[in-house]
């Protein structure tokens, strides 16, 4: 590995220490044991975090977000995968238009496509339904899986599978023992990061919830607008919890470099 | 009748014809190679065969047994891929038992075979490790087990030795022919490199854009080339220009040279002559004389090259421990005229 100058060395701190701040002062505050928004927190407390058990509204919305995230980021990857294998090896007329339609969900301003799902769910008649909210998550989180299976798809040899059905193999046997471990770094890699994607949506999500399927990030939004406690700081240190036990785990698994980064060279 | 036969196979790309009325046939046990050079449709004919890609028209015959109504899932062929095409999750051995399992086979009989398959590659000491931690000349062992333990009717090899370097490929050339014997089985190997298909093979199937050239032993291919693509294809060969009189006499620049017997019709043709047919002698008693005008050692013999009227002609000399001609030197060559062949002028094939 090459070495970094002196002054890369001070861009990367100060962008970590950027990057890092905010994260720092959130959990700080939310071990203070007063009932105000204080950093450095004057003590150690758990009483906020006692506090969010003795919530019910925080309980139920972090139990939608969880489900929904779930729910989500898998029907997302039941669809994307083998959308990833028709796009990345297929050669129909309109492979592109496909392609762009799936991942149109980057591209389109958040707000856009929260309008546009408000208008879609009231017609449907799912407006504040948990089913019309997993819809709409699934969209949202669709092209985060299909870029990553993509990369690992375009990545795989045809003749690896030309081989499998030479021996025998029926088109499900080739695709469960051969094509899907193959490309299980990009499918984990994308579930993830759709499961982290809806499990953290606000700007859509606010449009199409009803008091019954709130998401913790759409009750800690308007929890804010009406109160400042520490309850705030202790929900989202939770939250960062999860999210950080979440990548160990994956790394663990898989390595998140090369989850996040793609597959090196073989 | 032939075990495998291919008759008048075609394959199309839209414009592109890249297997055109390919005929050649492949007796039970022997060794084949289909030779040519990159792009002739070796690749494209070998896929026909393994059923992964259509045939456009033409037959292929396998056993008695038209293939054409038969998907490649149920040819029970072993094929060894360019890329080795190994599972990279699997270990060797599950790689290797991969087809067995495909065909239910039991447990005790499925690890008999594999380690038999294993022991045959000489790898049975790796059966446990995945394929990425192992060198080019391990996979290319690996693929063989695979493609050997299903116990093939047919095995077909895709330039199996192209990416190994010069010396682990000579030797597993020695390695492939052997594992072949031993196992029994019929072969088709695919190959651009023809010192590969000479040293390898009972048989040699020459190629060129598509269409059939030559189909022979090795030795018959290499002394009596059928076209001029044949014999520049394999090995040296000096290629001249001449003329076939009416009177049944070959001109070759203005000189009447003495040809081998066998006539052919007049006009347009092309001498080939090995080089390693050529002597050396004292300018005044060749067939021609000219000036030496490059000289190189390759250890076990020199390549000259000697401007004569007949044209440029290159020299090989076994080296008998002594030094040859130098550069400048005029020389005479000469040859037995019963070498000589006389082939159809380039293009009127
Ligand atoms: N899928 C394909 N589509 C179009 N042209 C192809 C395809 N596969 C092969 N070809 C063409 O057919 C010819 C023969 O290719 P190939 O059989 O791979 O040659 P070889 O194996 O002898 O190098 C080439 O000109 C190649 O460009
Ligand atoms: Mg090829």
């Amino acid at each position: 590995m090459k070495h970094n100058g002196p002054f890369a060395v001070a861009f990367l701190l100060v962008f970590a220490i950027f990057m890092l701040a905010p994260i720092v002062v959130v959990i700080g505050v939310a071990f203070t044991p007063t009932g105000f928004l204080e950093f450095p927190p004057s003590g150690l407390s758990l009483r906020w975090f006692r506090a969010i058990l003795d919530n019910p509204d925080f309980m139920h919305a972090a139990w939608v977000s969880l489900k929904l995230a779930l729910v989500a980021a898998t029907v997302a990857t039941a669809f994307a995968v083998p959308a990833a294998l028709a796009i990345g090896r297929g050669s129909f007329r309109g492979r592109e238009v496909v392609q762009s339609l799936l991942m149109s969900p980057l591209m389109i301003p958040t707000v856009v496509l929260g309008i546009a799902f408000l208008r879609f769910l009231t017609v449907m008649g799912l407006n504040g339904t948990f089913f019309g909210l997993m819809l709409c998550h699934t969209v949202i989180v669709t092209p985060f899986i299909l870029r990553l299976v993509l990369a690992s798809v375009v990545g795989l040899d045809k003749s690896a599978e030309r081989a499998a059905i030479s021996m025998g193999a029926s088109d499900w046997t080739v695709f469960r023992r051969i094509t899907l471990p193959t490309i299980l770094p990009g499918v984990v890699g994308g579930w993830v990061l759709a499961f982290i994607t809806s499990f953290d949506e606000l700007t859509v999500t606010v449009f199409i919830t009803n008091p019954s399927t709130t998401t913790l990030p759409v009750r800690l939004f308007s929890y804010i607008a009406q109160t400042t406690d520490p309850l705030v700081a202790s929900v989202s240190t939770v939250a960062i919890l999860f999210t950080v036990v979440l990548m160990v785990v994956v790394d663990r698994l898989y390595g998140l470099d090369r989850l996040l980064i793609g597959e090196g060279k073989r | 009748m032939a075990f495998l036969e291919l008759d008048r196979l075609t394959k199309r790309f839209g414009m592109i014809t890249a297997v055109d009325t390919l005929s050649f046939s492949v007796d039970r046990g022997s060794f084949v190679s289909l030779l040519g050079p990159s792009g002739c449709g070796k690749t494209t004919t070998l896929q026909m065969i393994a059923g992964f890609e259509d045939v456009t028209s033409g037959r292929i015959m396998l056993n008695g047994r038209n293939l054409s109504a038969v998907p490649a899932r149920e040819r029970g062929l072993g094929i060894v891929f360019q890329t080795y095409a190994l599972f990279l999750h699997m270990t060797v051995a599950e790689n290797v038992a991969f087809g067995l399992e495909m065909r239910k086979i039991d447990k005790p009989e499925r690890a008999r075979r594999v380690k038999a398959a294993l022991e045959l590659v000489h790898l049975s000491h790796l059966a446990d490790r995945y394929p990425r931690a192992m060198s080019g000349g391990q996979r290319q062992r690996v693929a063989l087990a695979r493609a050997l333990v299903i116990e093939p009717e047919l095995l077909l090899l895709d330039e199996p030795l192209s990416n190994l370097d010069a010396k682990l490929r000579e030797e597993m050339q020695l390695e492939l022919r052997r594992i072949q014997r031993e196992a029994g089985v019929t072969t088709l190997l695919v190959t651009h490199d023809q010192s590969e298909a000479m040293a390898l093979s009972d048989r040699v199937v020459v190629m060129e854009k598509g269409r059939l050239q030559q189909e022979a032993d090795p030795f018959e291919v290499y002394d009596r080339p059928k076209t001029s693509f044949v014999s520049g294809f394999l090995g040296k060969s000096n290629s001249l220009r001449a003329e076939m009189g009416r009177d049944g006499r070959l001109r070759c620049a203005e000189r009447v040279l003495t040809g081998p017997a066998a006539g052919l019709m007049p006009g347009a043709v092309e001498i080939a002559l090995r080089p390693e047919r050529i002597e050396v002698v004292d300018a005044a008693s060749g067939i021609v004389s000219g000036c030496v005008t490059e000289k190189v050692f390759l250890g076990n013999q020199w390549l000259l090259r000697v401007a004569t009227p007949l044209g440029d002609m290159i020299v090989l000399r076994r080296n008998a421990g002594r030094n040859e001609a130098g550069i400048g030197d005029t020389v005479g060559l000469t040859w037995n005229p019963e070498h000589l062949r006389i082939l159809p002028a380039e293009g009127a094939a």
